[in-house]
């Protein structure tokens, strides 16, 4: 029965996602996308024990313009019969997502309804949408820019912010400029100054010990020139209550903040990255209840782990989630923010010489550590000092090295080693912590214009948590719209002889024209699931997915 | 339900195709504003490829087309590249195309996704071709060989 609606839904959704032939707008473009899944009893992680074994996502987008002054936005998405594992209950059935009107001429740009915006790098406003992470923050109000002249850009927004189909009670007021002053420098280099506001006002919960209303503050200045680039970016936040044993306190009322500093250096095929950010009871929520919520829902501000992003399952099993918020658990384990550093390092060995080879070869090494910060925490009495720059306990830290080759005209491979040390206790609140050795070797054999064959091999070692795991991929395009693969995860050290799971999937993919079809059969591993620096859990399950993508243009 | 089937059918059937490149402002690597309309070759093609520095698929596209960078100077084609690093890994695009030696790309950043989301992309690499200012090519994803695809579509579509 629910799949019957679903076929229903999808046909339509998918039907006029291909009709043509308009009479009445012009422009209209169109973008639908679906994501099912039917889970299945698994003799080795368990019975499927929830109601609907058959769930999916499904996401229509129309645009139009008249004019090219007149942009019109609308989405529909329905979760039918329910959303799939681990979205939120505030996505329920189908309904409008998203709304919006804007009005664009030269200099200006009104949005009314829902929008998206960035301040700066996202530290203190950022609404976007994810919908693998089931992210969709956007605001519902009015977003109004303008530029005043080639080197003055001032924007202002309001609204309620989006949580699944519903809104959040609090209000988010935001100010930005963007000031360039790159006039006044020599030579070809660029300086721009921002400065940005955002208030939450949140009358719902409001009382004598603190104000409803949350002001936030940045300054950012930004310089780059051929070969050299610096930025810096500053916050302040004003008083806020701690949420603590599940409550906001009305005694632990502590301010926020923020800092970030970047710079790097490039030049002749080696480029040099560094960052350096502190963070002190960050986070922001459009309406404080929202906090440490586990949907990602109604948060404002960006704060992704400033670690390196990895495209391989066993890089991704032990990953850091940044630690923006204070956390009182116990006299031992008190959290109150983050400090810490990341450096990059590339370099590309030139063609034709002894170790570039005839193709070159491109060389990057990755550093990252992440500490609590350091300061008196007074856990009896709910309070804390912290110094500016003092390191606490180790949350986490990496280094990567990666040699990509290409060694023929057919043949290449990518070689990846990662050495991690990852503090549970602090990091997931539990206990334990795992230093653990990653290497990654993966292939990649072009059979002709068409065809290929990519092979992935990976292995974490580690004494720690659940011991060794091993991890493969293999995957076959057998033309340039159709791939399949099969790849394996394998924690084969699991002291416990019952947890000595394979986690196997099975699947393809089929392009066509601005169409994509994927097709998956497997067992899903559970716990944190991270991307693009932003995590959320998913319990362990097993059984078919699929997803269609589809554009029209 | 039925209210929104209704809701599609009123637009499904005045769906048209679009084949004008959109106007957005995006930024480019020193973090100045531009607009999407001045990037276009006028009075010839350009190819835009949405990448991502952690997106191993789309480095490998850009890679495969940098390798013979000569030829497609030679067919006279603009090659614009369109991050879509956010800020976690946008500090990586400036290092990394000087590593690469991408010196031909245009290097542009969609760093909240206007343009991406206005162009209808659901997931990179994306691949679009222009003429002027009108789409005459979309792909999505990438597979080893696919540029040599590509480097015949532009030189059976120049002037």
């Amino acid at each position: 029965m629910n799949f019957k609606r679903y076929l229903i839904l999808i046909l339509s959704f998918f039907g006029f996602n291909h009709v043509l032939n308009s009479q009445i707008l012009d422009n209209l473009t169109s973008s639908f996308e679906s994501f099912g899944a039917y889970y299945i009893d698994d003799s080795k992680t368990g019975d499927f024990s929830l109601d609907n074994r058959f769930r999916s996502n499904n996401y229509l987008n129309l645009k139009s313009n008249i004019k090219n002054k007149w942009n019109f936005e609308l989405q529909i998405e329905s979760f039918e019969p329910e959303p799939l594992l681990n979205f939120s209950p505030n996505f329920k059935k189908t309904n409008i997502s998203t709304f919006n009107v804007q009005y664009v001429n030269t200099n200006l740009n009104i949005q009314a309804g829902n929008f998206y915006e960035q301040f700066g790098s996202g530290m203190i406003l950022r609404f976007w949408e994810d919908k693998n992470l089931g992210i969709n923050n956007s605001i519902r109000g009015l977003n109004a820019k303008y530029r005043v002249n080639d080197n003055i850009f001032i924007s202002t927004l309001f609204g309620n912010q989006k949580k699944g189909f519903k809104y959040s009670k609090g209000y988010i007021f935001g100010f930005n400029s963007e000031l360039d002053f790159s006039k006044i420098t020599k030579n070809n280099s660029t300086f721009l100054i921002g400065f940005s506001y955002v208030g939450r006002n949140d009358k719902k919960i409001k009382n004598d010990f603190y104000k409803g209303t949350t002001n936030l503050f940045s300054a950012r200045l930004d310089y780059s020139s051929n070969a050299f680039y610096s930025n810096i970016e500053i916050i302040d936040k004003s008083s806020d209550p701690i949420y603590i044993f599940g409550t906001l306190s009305d005694t632990f009322i502590k301010k926020g903040s923020a800092i970030l500093l970047n710079s790097g250096y490039f030049k002749n095929g080696l480029g040099f990255d560094f960052t350096f950010r502190r963070l002190e009871n960050m986070t922001l929520y459009s309406e404080r209840k929202a906090f440490g919520n586990e949907f990602n829902e109604s948060i404002v501000n960006y704060l992704p782990a400033l670690t390196k992003q990895h495209d391989y399952s066993l890089a991704n099993l032990y990953v850091y989630a940044a630690q923006p918020n204070v956390s009182y658990q116990s006299n031992e384990l008190t959290k109150v923010g983050e400090i810490g550093i990341q450096a990059d390092l590339y370099y590309f060995i030139e063609r034709e010489t002894l170790l570039g080879g005839k193709y070159g070869t491109n060389i990057s090494l990755n550093t990252s550590f992440w500490n609590n910060l350091d300061g008196d925490f007074d856990f009896k009495n709910q309070n804390y000092n912290t110094e500016l720059l003092g390191f606490g306990k180790k949350y986490f830290s990496e280094f990567s090295l990666e040699i990509r080759k290409k060694w023929s005209p057919n043949f290449k491979n990518i070689v990846l080693f990662i050495n991690q040390y990852y503090n549970k206790k602090f990091i997931e609140e539990t206990f334990g912590e795992i230093k653990s050795n990653i290497i990654i070797v993966e292939n990649t054999l072009k059979i002709n214009d068409k065809k290929s064959v990519r092979l992935e091999l990976q292995h974490l070692s580690t004494v720690d948590d659940t011991k060794n795991w091993s991890a493969y991929a293999f995957e076959y395009n057998l033309s340039s719209a159709f791939s399949l693969y099969f790849s394996d995860l394998y924690n084969y050290q699991n002291p416990k002889n019952d947890k000595k799971i394979h986690y196997y999937n099975l699947g393809g993919s089929y392009n066509k024209g601005l169409s994509r079809y994927t097709i998956n059969y497997g067992r899903q591993r559970g716990g944190l699931i991270c991307t693009g620096g932003i995590c959320r859990y998913v319990p362990e399950s097993s059984g078919i997915s699929f997803t269609i993508t589809s554009s029209l243009f | 339900m039925k209210k929104i089937v209704f809701v599609l059918f009123f637009f499904g059937n005045s769906l048209i195709s679009q084949e004008k490149f959109p106007e957005i402002f995006l930024k480019t690597i020193n973090g100045k504003p531009i607009n999407s309309k001045t990037t276009y070759n006028d009075d010839g093609l350009t190819i835009y490829s949405f990448w991502a520095t952690w997106c191993v698929p789309c480095i490998n596209e850009l890679d495969n087309i940098n390798l013979e960078i000569e030829k497609w100077k030679e067919a006279k084609v603009k090659i614009v590249a369109i991050s879509t690093d956010d800020s976690r890994t946008k500090r990586r695009i400036r290092p990394l195309i000087n590593g690469k030696k991408w010196d031909f790309f245009d290097v542009l950043i969609d760093e909240n996704h206007n343009l991406k989301r206005a162009l209808n992309i659901n997931g990179i690499p994306h691949t679009i071709v222009t003429k002027g200012r009108n789409i005459i090519y979309r792909k999505i994803g990438y597979k080893p060989g696919d540029e040599n695809n590509l480097y015949d579509f532009v030189l059976n579509n120049s002037d």
